[in-house]
């Protein structure tokens, strides 16, 4: 900037000095600079404005604590979902001999007296069981029939005796 | 010339003809053995599917992993079956699948130290004659008949692999059949019959691929007779215990290390440190001998028992008792569709009328 123009900038300021804006002017100048505001703001497309609102809205709070939210939300619906799972698909237990198979594990002459029982019930040897008879190699509740051929004996000895 | 040319167009088909001939006689001249031998074989295997299918059915039944399916036989004509201890000895609501109907059966006896179980239906039945497994030989051409999966009845083509007493280090009850072929899902309990259409055993479970194992049908004869007798399997015991010895003794190495009080064999006189010789009609040579002779003794019954103590060969006839694990019975109520029987002990108060 030149000597000549700052001599006349300086002028014109002074020249300036004295002038006041109309009376009133300072009443509507907030409601004014809005209008104004508003008026440049709409000039933008409807998108543009509603990106504008939302990045406003989101920045406007702390967005690590608005991350937590979901993930909280998340682990307590997983947390509800597991333990209902437990509860209502818990398998009933089922009432058949085959649950009572720990008699397997009384030693021998442990027990002489005969029990009340039918005369053709299973009777148990001193033998070792290779099957755990809860579980089994093809355990499925599908609609099909498991097909039965073992690959393992039920039983086998467990010394030379006679 | 039409003439010419057409002579000249059959010389060469005929010579085509001729060589063809010539190659079929000499290519059958060479199958001809091979061919009637297996022709013989197919002829055998499908008249013993024909002669035995009636009398092999389908199981069905449910156990407490569900529904479950396997094959059974009859052995007799008023409709008992013998089946495996997976198919019958653990299931309620057993059907019996016969000329493609469905009939209730009833477990009559299951025995997990065998892995048969045998079973009853109420119907007219055809029967399996039963045969004789001892006569058996490695290389023995076998069949079986089974309900593999939902299929129909399918016989399978094998033959004897090997006698054994174990596998894996594991001791069968009594000796094992080894079969080469191939079963599937679905045919446990399914009969193992010679090319005669005798049963010898009982097919029990899968062995690496191509294998299986079938209990001996002497086994579950012995069973079935102990049912006939006594209602209830009946193993027999007389009190010992044995082991390897160091030192073969007239060709023995089972040498008893204990006798246990208050048994058979302790009130007949039998000692540790005999050298078990023979038992009932089996000789020993090892001590696995013993479990072979030990699963065949029916407590009640009366064996012969050959030992040499010192320098002396001593028979003791001794009374089986009761294998004593068979004493404990297993606690499992009995179906409700059963009676159920009352154990009058001697301090149960007497009812009068």
């Amino acid at each position: 900037m030149d000597e000549f123009n700052d001599n006349e900038i300086t002028k014109l300021l002074r020249l300036k000095r004295y002038e006041q804006p109309p009376p009133g002017y300072f009443d509507n100048f907030l409601h004014e600079f809005h209008r104004r505001q508003r008026n440049e703001l709409l000039r933008q497309p409807l998108w543009r404005i509603c990106v504008d609102r939302a990045r406003d809205f989101v920045f406007a709070f702390n967005l690590g604590t608005l991350t937590s939210y979901p993930a909280a939300v998340t682990a307590v619906l997983v947390c509800a979902a597991v333990i209902s799972l437990r509860i209502y698909q818990a398998p009933t237990p089922a009432s058949v001999a085959a649950q009572n198979r720990p008699v397997l594990a009384v030693p021998a002459n442990e027990n002489d007296e005969w029990s009340l029982a039918s005369p053709v019930a299973t009777r148990v040897f001193n033998t070792r069981s290779l099957r755990n008879i809860t579980e089994s190699a093809q355990t499925h509740r599908s609609g099909t029939p498991r097909y039965v051929l073992d690959s393992v004996p039920v039983s086998y000895e467990t010394t030379f005796k006679f | 010339m039409r003439r010419l040319s057409s002579s000249r167009a059959l010389g060469p088909s005929l010579a085509t003809f001729a060589s063809s001939f010539a190659a079929l006689a000499s290519l059958c001249a060479q199958q001809t053995p091979d061919s009637q031998n297996t022709i013989a074989f197919s002829r055998e295997v499908k008249d013993v599917f024909e002669r035995c299918g009636k009398a092999v059915v389908k199981i069905e039944a449910t156990d407490q992993h569900g529904d479950l399916s396997g094959t059974g036989f009859f052995v007799d004509p008023t409709g008992t079956l013998y089946t495996a201890f997976s198919v019958g000895g653990e299931a309620e609501n057993i059907k019996v699948e016969f000329k493609g109907r469905k009939y209730p059966a009833r477990q009559l006896m299951a025995d997990v130290r065998s892995g048969i179980a045998l079973l009853k239906a109420d119907l007219a039945s055809p029967t399996l004659p039963i045969g004789n497994s001892e006569q058996l030989e490695i290389a023995t051409p076998v069949v079986t008949i089974g309900y593999p999966l939902d299929l129909a009845e399918t016989p399978s083509f094998g033959m004897i692999a090997g006698f054994d007493r174990k596998c894996f280090g594991n001791y069968f009850p009594t000796k094992h059949l080894r079969v080469n072929l191939q079963p599937q899902r679905g045919e446990g309990g399914a009969p193992v019959l010679n090319l005669k259409g005798e049963v010898v055993g009982i097919l029990l479970y899968s062995f690496e691929n191509n294998s299986c194992y079938a209990l001996p049908i002497e086994a579950a004869e012995k069973l079935r007779s102990d049912y006939v007798r006594f209602g209830e399997p009946r193993y027999g015991w007389i009190g010992t215990n044995v082991q390897e010895a160091s030192a073969p003794v007239e060709g023995s190495r089972a040498v008893t290390t204990e006798v246990i009080k208050g048994t058979p064999a302790a009130e007949a006189g039998l000692e540790p440190g005999d050298v078990v010789l023979q038992i009932g009609r089996t000789k020993v040579h090892e001590p696995e001998d013993t479990l072979e002779a030990s699963f065949f003794l029916t407590a009640g019954d009366a064996v012969p028992i050959t030992i040499v103590r010192g320098n002396e060969k001593m028979t003791f006839q001794i009374q089986a008792d009761l294998y004593p694990a068979s004493k404990t019975r297993l606690a499992a109520p009995p179906p409700l569709n059963r009676a159920i029987p009352l154990n009058l002990e001697a301090s149960a108060p007497e009812r009068t009328p």
